[in-house]
């Protein structure tokens, strides 16, 4: 193998599959990062077997050469020392040629490094998805998805199928939902699909791919492929790849969790709520139980209170743009609430109450896709 | 005689619980060896093993390097204790869905009476099952069930068919059942006590029950009652959901021989310190501290001190522990192993000496959604 290549673009692909690489694995070669050069450009991969992350850097794009070919070939470089070697070479172009026995040079202006490589054929198969199941949604879309839903998974390893988000699919309609049984998130979209209807159950991404994902993932109206299998997820976009496993087990039925009537209702402004409860938490924070009171007062303001046995007291009045049923007192996790309301990106927030030991519900108040429910905290 | 109904008791005890969780979690381990502990190319001793590897030998408390020597192609992991703990939480709150009589062993281990349970179900071997069921669906892991009238049944049972098992002992089955049961199986019968068994002539359950309580309890003291009950079906101690800890220790195994007092110090620091600072978290202060040695040729010793008053200051309990330490160092013997346990339990502050946690006035409880 032998090719050169514009830094910059190979810098840029190797920081996206590199992201896939983890040190603690327990199959050596992946702790490496696939080069494979061909006459159409450069597939660099990087996998943990969780995730794996192929990108594409073709010869020319049209506009601008990228890579120049002299000898098409393949190479597996250690990911921690290659991916740091590449960021810090000088020259806008790096030359990289294969010897004998997997020895590397990496050339940069006039720096050389020598590495040993590791055997390609070695390296694991990305598995090839039967595309049956497909949709596609905007860039944009998939990431406030991700980030309004997968915040709420469990880090808990005692029910190893909530650590990720369930994906369910009817017609065109996409529902993700993430719970650690304290609490859930829920975000629905309208997606397009290339066959009609789209139908997707039990489909549960795990969160730290979807962080993962994440970062890949850009501020742009460009859509994404998606295809779904039995037991892995496809994200495809232009020049880059992105592999999941899917968890194992039954996901929890949730649609019937959500509760279809209130006996309190409030309505209020998401950011005075949230920097309330940053405040009250300042001492909650304290007893290391993050617990915050509310109780519903006179002329539609509530009351929200925390008390650390050490340190203090603190109470504060919000009032309500509206106030509607009964008179309430309740508790419960104040960060849980926080974390739902910075990704709530409107500027008011309903939430309905069914009593005091009974599940709430927290949703913006200008449209319908979203909600977070919460369990309470019973004191005693 | 005891005139009460019949108990339903029922042990269950998890399959190969780290290495299973494991290979639940890391799905290119299933269907190959596993085995969680020390690495083999250290002195440490394997914890658990898949029942993949158990064709190979290798059993707990194997020296890990025995095991690689038996089986090279096993992996070996490290174990997450910190998962271990969570998944095993998960699991005990299943149990106390079913009953509050709860007499938890270990992680992996415990005794439920479901003679009344919240099911109610009247026969345990369907809450058994639902247990079990249970278990499956909310870890993804196996358990194995024994079901009886008394403890002592009810863990042979559930060793009976592992993995996955679901064993009933009724008490027309119990005598025909410890009649086969080979010696070894018996409660309190370890390696040297099996020894003085078989020297006896006593292979099994059958072979005891010809001896009379008398000669048991001559030869084997206490423990001779035990077993002269035993081989009867009889076991009348109580699911004990209250069985508090009773001591806390750590012990490392070195990665090579020492003998000088001031390489020993600084490991028995960090044993003290880690067992420390687990009862601090439980508000714990002890009286008792126990330094323990084991030498070259595996002799071992321990010795104790007892203070006048509970504490839980480092700085007393090592120097306790910085004398005997002493003495020990004066031998001038290769050491392999040391040790520190507490023992003597009191709550923070209590001068009575009472026994357990402090809690505060006010509790919170996190309400679930399902």
């Amino acid at each position: 193998m032998h090719f050169t290549i514009q830094r910059d673009a190979f810098v840029h692909s190797v920081q996206h599959v590199n992201k896939a690489v983890s040190s603690r694995t327990t199959i050596p070669i992946l702790t490496g990062i696939k080069i494979e050069a061909t006459n159409y450009g450069v597939t660099l991969t990087g996998s943990d077997s969780d995730i794996s992350i192929e990108t594409f850097i073709p010869a020319s794009d049209g506009e601008k050469e990228y890579v120049t070919i002299k000898e098409e070939g393949s190479i597996v470089l250690q990911a921690r020392f290659f991916a740091e070697i590449v960021k810090k070479l000088p020259g806008e172009e790096i030359e990289v040629a294969v010897q004998d026995q997997f020895a590397t040079t990496l050339r940069s202006g006039s720096v050389v490094f020598n590495l040993n490589g590791l055997d390609p054929e070695e390296y694991p198969r990305l598995p090839q998805l039967d595309e049956d199941n497909h949709f596609q949604m905007p860039q944009n879309l998939l990431k406030d998805m991700v980030r309004q839903t997968v915040f709420a998974v469990s880090t808990q390893e005692t029910r190893p199928v909530l650590t990720g988000v369930n994906l369910e699919g009817e017609e065109s309609e996409l529902i993700c939902t993430a719970t650690d049984s304290h609490r859930l998130a829920m975000r629905k979209a309208s997606v397009e699909t290339k066959t009609g209807a789209m139908s997707l159950s039990n489909v549960v991404i795990p969160g730290k791919s979807l962080n993962e994902l994440n970062k890949v993932l850009e501020d742009s109206t460009e859509l994404v492929d998606i295809i779904v299998t039995e037991s892995q997820v496809l994200f495809k976009f232009e020049n880059l790849l992105f592999f999941s496993r899917l968890l194992d087990g039954k996901y929890p039925v949730t649609k019937n969790m959500i509760p279809d009537h209130a006996k309190t209702e409030l309505v209020l402004r998401t950011k005075e709520l949230l920097s309330s409860l940053e405040r009250a938490l300042l001492l909650s924070r304290e007893a290391k139980n993050n617990v915050i009171n509310l109780k519903t007062m006179n002329n539609s303001e509530i009351e929200v209170s925390s008390v650390s046995a050490e340190v203090g007291k603190v109470t504060e009045k919000i009032s309500c743009d509206t106030m509607e049923g009964e008179e309430l007192r309740i508790s419960f996790n104040g960060k849980n609430i926080m974390d739902a309301l910075k990704v709530i990106d409107s500027e008011t927030i309903k939430i309905r109450f069914t009593g005091a030991m009974s599940p709430f519900t927290v949703q913006p108040t200008d449209h319908d896709q979203m909600l977070h429910l919460f369990s309470p905290v019973r004191t005693y | 005689m005891d005139t009460s109904p019949i108990r339903k008791i029922i042990h269950i005890d998890m399959d190969a619980f780290y290495a299973s969780i494991e290979q639940r979690d890391r799905p290119e381990l299933r269907g190959k060896p596993v085995v969680v502990g020390g690495s083999p190319h250290s002195r440490g001793v394997v914890a658990t093993c898949s029942y993949e590897a158990r064709p190979f030998g290798i059993h707990s408390a194997m020296a890990s390097h025995e095991a690689y020597k038996r089986c090279p192609q096993a992996v070996f992991v490290r174990g997450n204790m910190q998962k271990y703990r969570e998944v095993s939480k998960g699991i005990m709150d299943i149990f106390y869905e079913i009953t509050d009589l709860v007499e938890p062993l270990s992680l992996d281990e415990a005794y439920l009476d479901v003679t009344e349970n919240k099911l109610g179900y009247p026969s345990a071997t369907y809450v058994a099952r639902e247990i079990k069921k249970r278990i499956k669906e909310k870890t993804g892991l196996n358990a194995s069930a024994g079901v009886s009238y008394n403890k002592f049944l009810a863990k042979i049972a559930s060793d009976y068919d592992k993995p996955d098992g679901l064993t009933v002992v009724t008490p027309e089955k119990a005598p025909a059942f410890i009649r086969e049961l080979p010696i070894g199986d018996f409660r309190g019968v370890g390696k040297s006590t099996k020894e003085k068994f078989l020297e006896m002539g006593v292979h099994t359950g059958s072979d005891l029950l010809s001896w009379s309580e008398e000669d048991l309890v001559r030869i084997f003291h206490k423990r001779g009652h035990t077993f002269y009950n035993n081989s009867r079906g009889i076991d009348e101690r109580e699911v004990n959901p209250y069985r508090e800890r009773k001591s806390m220790g750590r012990e490392t195994t070195l990665p090579h021989n020492i003998s000088e007092y001031e390489d020993m110090l600084p490991i028995v620091k960090d044993l003290l310190q880690q067992v420390l600072s687990r009862l601090q978290a439980d508000r714990i202060r002890v009286k008792c501290v126990v330094l323990k040695v084991k030498f070259y040729d595996f002799k071992q010793i321990t010795r104790r001190t007892t203070l006048d008053d509970p504490t839980d200051d480092q700085e007393v309990l090592l120097a306790a522990l910085g004398e005997q330490l002493e003495h020990i160092a004066s031998l001038g013997r290769e050491v392999r192993l040391l040790g520190v346990t507490t023992s003597d339990f009191h709550g923070a502050g209590d001068a009575a000496g009472g026994r357990g946690k402090v809690y505060k006035t006010t509790r919170y409880e996190q309400l679930r959604l399902f």
